[in-house]
């Protein structure tokens, strides 16, 4: 492989890892709080991006207008799913909490086969995103290289909420220990919201990404991102938001340059990210910046 | 250690429960006998769907009963079903099809030697495809059982995948996603009913054995049942294992019926419906679990008319696709948040229960 | 018979920065009652949590009767410890709550079942016959702790001081030679607590097990025990027979430090 074709692969593994990232910090926050594998993350994801599509197609608004919209309703969409659902099982075993976040993805998955169809719709990249850029030998899609970008952005105004803001101080005291919290005048279950709105959110906008990168959507499109985020997750250490960002771009990194070494592996690409799993889970159970959790 | 006992032994109260005993496995007999004699009259008087129904909702059974060993009665909350059926269905098919069939389906690239010669009866094979199931689980067992609770889920949720995407690319042994077409429809009631009637035997007996009641210290408490001298990893991997075997066994004929198998009949999907049956049941209870199975197998072709088109009070509404699917997991659910025990919980049917019904109330 | 059933050398654990046991020493003779005591937080239940496998030491060892179990290089997983003749109760009562009160004692007998899950599944003649001894032998140990007539009933659903009792009760399943008690007298009101100090003597004196018990409740430790070890943050501060260690100036002093302490926070 010449150097070129070598930084463009990086730079799309760039891209694609930052997808994953924006996808992972929702499943990190709301493990790290409630100990809970939200299931319906990708399919938040998948509700995000169709709203989008409607946006950009029945409405005709810009892209950046439908993408905030996205957001928005996601995030709703993510509330209402813990209000409804998550949260008359808090205090029940983890597994029943678990099972329903299942039922739920499965319920969304579904919905979204009946109301939108099973037939994927073409999802239009917007004018900025869709050109190349070159220089010398390299060419890149404008979009691999703003993906990144905006999530860098995205992802520094996070991390600031979280480390810099009372809420986000309070977000991190009911990851450590929700019950003692609760004692000290801190309205958990609003915490709880704000973290599946913003969780949420993040997917939307991922997913919307994703959709433009591979222009097109379907109503089951939430199922595998969702469960790679969760491994990138896992991978960067979970309940830790710049684990997450880390390991989601180790993970995208990962399943471009097994595409672009080995291209007679490229039908396992999607098993990648669970044998990664395995061995993250054999080897540093806490992932690379995972603090112990508690028994 | 020899116990100096204050005991006087009861021997009268040891009398009644081998009469119990034997009354129950006579009314046992006596079920199982009536149950034959109803498939029998299925067979010979019910039409073709109706038999077809019937083995799918026999299969099921077997496939929730089995899982529900690893989830319910062991506590090891896992997503790997799907996997296991479809080893066992790759496994029979590709040791029963004809040689001339195989090399009719692989046409991008050939079947690996032996495979691509051997043809073998139904019964050793499915023995095989259980073997070689179990033997799967066996060595997933020593990765996965490292890890516990939503980790143990996503972990097995992987491997699930891990095996379709395997199935999927594997061309010269699995055909990769066009699968294997013209396998011999060989499962009839007798099969599947049998299948259903050897794995209840084993479950149950094994449920009510020492060992049953070792799985379900581990579920209630692990640690305390390491301290009381149980190897939780063996036990976990027995009833892994175990499960697998029956998986992939009912994988196998599950092949047999549909006659077609591709790797998109072993998503996750399948896995999902099975946890419905479960849960539904009663997490724990093998009794439930057949339950479960049944009542979503007929429950589910009953709910196909809200997918048909209809007409009420002259309105037309049409047919909805997908609508199914969206009821069971809202069945999922509302069980999960209202009635998280299930309809049995984890109580078993039993023939005392079942006299205790009917026995004339004492009035107050 | 000089050599003692329980040795325990130099040992220390590590918990981050906090080394919760430090450098212990403890031999125990077969059919001897000991106690081991000390205020909140000295380390005690870390102790038994050491000797049976749950935590790893980070030096020194344990040897039961005279085979190294913990430390040293030997990594032995709780169940084989039990194996080994030493057995367990905790001090946050560990039942398996949905089982019946029978079931959690012949749980209790399942580590040294001969019979495999063949034998258990095709109900062969081996198995049947270890099964009805076991259940008898259920029976008996639940008439010892004065159960029997609760046999059927869920263990959630027991009394606190019932619950304590059928924990002894499933650690004698396991057929000890080493017993090892966590606060078995806790929560217990005068007459179960002189019941329960009653039984411990009958376990010992007719059954000839050896018991190393912890125990807050100074009077139930003080009659019951004929050697103590006293633990203050995670050492030994004295030991020796109950009135020795009674007036030992360092064993007043940490537990009327604690007294005081007490009232400010209560956990330490």
């Amino acid at each position: 492989m010449t150097g070129p074709e070598f930084l463009q692969q990086l730079i799309n593994g760039l891209t694609l890892g930052s997808l994953y990232a924006l996808i992972a910090i929702g499943y990190t926050m709301v493990y790290g709080i409630l100990r809970l594998i939200n299931f319906a993350h990708g399919d938040v994801l998948m509700a995000g991006c169709y709203i989008a599509w409607y946006g950009v197609v029945m409405f005709h608004l810009p892209w950046w207008a439908a993408l905030a919209g996205a957001m928005a309703l996601a995030a709703l969409l993510g509330v209402l799913i813990d209000q409804g659902a998550y949260r008359p099982l808090r205090q029940a075993p983890r597994i029943s909490a678990l099972i329903t976040a299942i039922g739920i993805s499965f319920l969304l998955e579904n919905l979204g086969l009946v109301v939108f169809g099973g037939r994927p719709k073409a999802f239009v990249r917007p004018e900025v995103f869709n050109h190349i850029y070159q220089w010398g030998e390299l060419r890149v899609l404008s979009l691999s290289v703003w993906v990144p970008v905006i999530t860098a952005v995205i992802l520094a105004g996070l991390v600031f909420v979280i480390y810099r803001t009372r809420t986000g101080m309070a977000m991190r005291a009911v990851s450590r220990d929700m019950s003692t919290v609760q004692l000290m005048g801190i309205d958990t279950n609003r915490v709880v919201a704000l973290t599946f709105a913003l969780g949420s959110a993040l997917a939307a906008a991922g997913g919307v990404f994703w959709a433009m990168k591979y222009p097109q959507i379907n109503p089951l499109m939430g199922v595998l991102p969702g469960l790679k985020a969760f491994v990138a997750a896992v991978l960067g250490g979970i309940g830790n938001v710049v684990g997450a960002m880390l390991g989601g771009m180790i993970l995208g990194l990962a399943e471009i340059l097994l595409v672009a070494l080995l291209p007679e592996m490229a039908g396992y690409r999607d098993a990648l990210a669970f044998v990664l799993l395995i061995a993250i889970l054999l080897l540093r159970p806490t992932g690379i910046i995972g603090e112990e959790l508690p028994e | 250690m020899r116990l100096r006992l204050p005991a006087r032994l009861n021997p009268g109260h040891l009398a009644p429960a081998h009469q119990t005993r034997r009354r129950d496995s006579l009314l046992t007999a006596a079920a199982g006998l009536g149950v034959a004699g109803l498939l029998w009259l299925a067979q010979e008087f019910a039409g073709g769907y109706v038999v077809h129904m019937l083995c799918v909702a026999a299969i099921y059974a077997t496939l929730a009963a089995s899982y529900n060993l690893i989830n319910g009665v062991t506590g090891q909350f896992s997503l790997e079903p799907n996997a296991f059926v479809a080893c066992g269905a790759y496994v029979t098919a590709l040791l029963t099809l004809s040689p001339l069939e195989k090399e009719a389906s692989f046409i991008l690239e050939p079947l690996i030697w032996p495979l691509s010669v051997i043809s073998i009866p139904l019964l050793p094979a499915l023995v095989i495809a259980g073997l070689v199931t179990a033997f799967m689980a066996f060595l997933m067992g020593f990765p996965v059982f490292r890890v516990r609770g939503d980790y143990l889920a996503i972990v097995t949720l992987g491997f699930g995948e891990v095996i379709r995407v395997v199935a999927n690319n594997a061309q010269s042994i699995t055909n990769g996603p066009l699968g294997l077409k013209g396998i011999t429809q060989l499962t009839n009631l007798w099969w599947a009913w049998g299948l259903l009637a050897v794995t209840l035997f084993v479950l149950v007996r094994l449920v009510h054995s020492s060992y049953g009641l070792a799985m379900m210290a581990i579920r209630e408490d692990e640690t305390a049942a390491e301290a009381m001298g149980i190897n939780a990893f063996w036990h976990k991997m027995l009833a892994f294992t175990l499960s697998a075997f029956f998986e992939g066994v009912a994988g196998g004929l599950l092949a047999h019926l549909i006659t077609t198998i591709s790797p998109t009949l072993f998503t996750f999907f399948l896995t999902f419906n099975l946890l419905i049956m479960i849960v539904v049941g009663g997490l724990g209870s093998t009794t439930g679990a057949v339950l479960g199975a049944m009542l979503f197998t007929f429950g589910g072709e009953w709910l196909r008319v809200v997918e048909e088109p209809m007409t009420i009070l002259g309105l037309h509404i049409p047919g909805i696709p997908g609508m199914r699917m969206v009821i069971f997991s809202l069945i999922l659910v509302t069980f999960m948040i209202f009635a998280r025990q299930g309809l049995l919980g984890r109580n078993e049917f039993s023939w005392r229960w079942l006299a205790a019904v009917f026995k004339p109330r004492r009035r107050p | 018979m000089s050599r003692p059933l329980l040795q325990v050398r130099g040992l220390t654990v590590r918990f981050g920065g906090l080394v919760a046991v430090d450098r212990l020493d403890l031999e125990l003779h077969a059919g001897r009652l000991a106690g081991l005591i000390g205020p909140n937080g000295a380390g005690k239940t870390t102790v038994f949590n050491l000797l049976t496998g749950r935590v790893r030491p980070s030096a020194g060892q344990v040897l039961l009767d005279g085979r190294t179990i913990a430390g040293n290089g030997a990594r032995l997983r709780p169940d084989r410890i039990n194996k080994l003749g030493l057995a367990r109760t905790f001090q946050n009562i560990r039942l398996f709550n949905q089982l019946s009160v029978l079931d959690n004692v012949l749980v209790g007998f399942h580590g040294r079942l001969r019979a495999g899950f063949v034998s258990a599944v095709l109900r062969l003649p081996g198995y049947c016959r270890e099964e009805e001894r076991n259940r008898a032998r259920a029976e008996d140990l639940l008439r010892l702790v004065e159960l029997d007539h609760l046999s059927q009933e869920k263990a959630e659903n027991l009394a606190y001081g019932q619950q304590r009792l059928l924990e002894i009760a499933r650690a004698l399943a396991t057929d000890p030679r080493l017993l090892l008690l966590d606060e078995p007298a806790a929560g217990m009101n005068p007459q179960e607590s002189a019941a329960l100090a009653r039984l411990v003597s009958r376990l010992r004196d007719q059954m000839g097990l050896t018991i190393l018990l912890i125990e807050h409740d100074m009077r139930f430790v003080m009659n019951l025990c004929e050697e103590l070890t006293v633990l203050d943050h995670g050492a030994v501060i004295a030991r020796g027979a109950p009135h020795q260690v009674q007036n030992h100036p360092q064993v007043i002093e940490a537990y009327l430090g604690v007294d005081q302490a007490a009232g400010e926070a209560g956990h330490a």
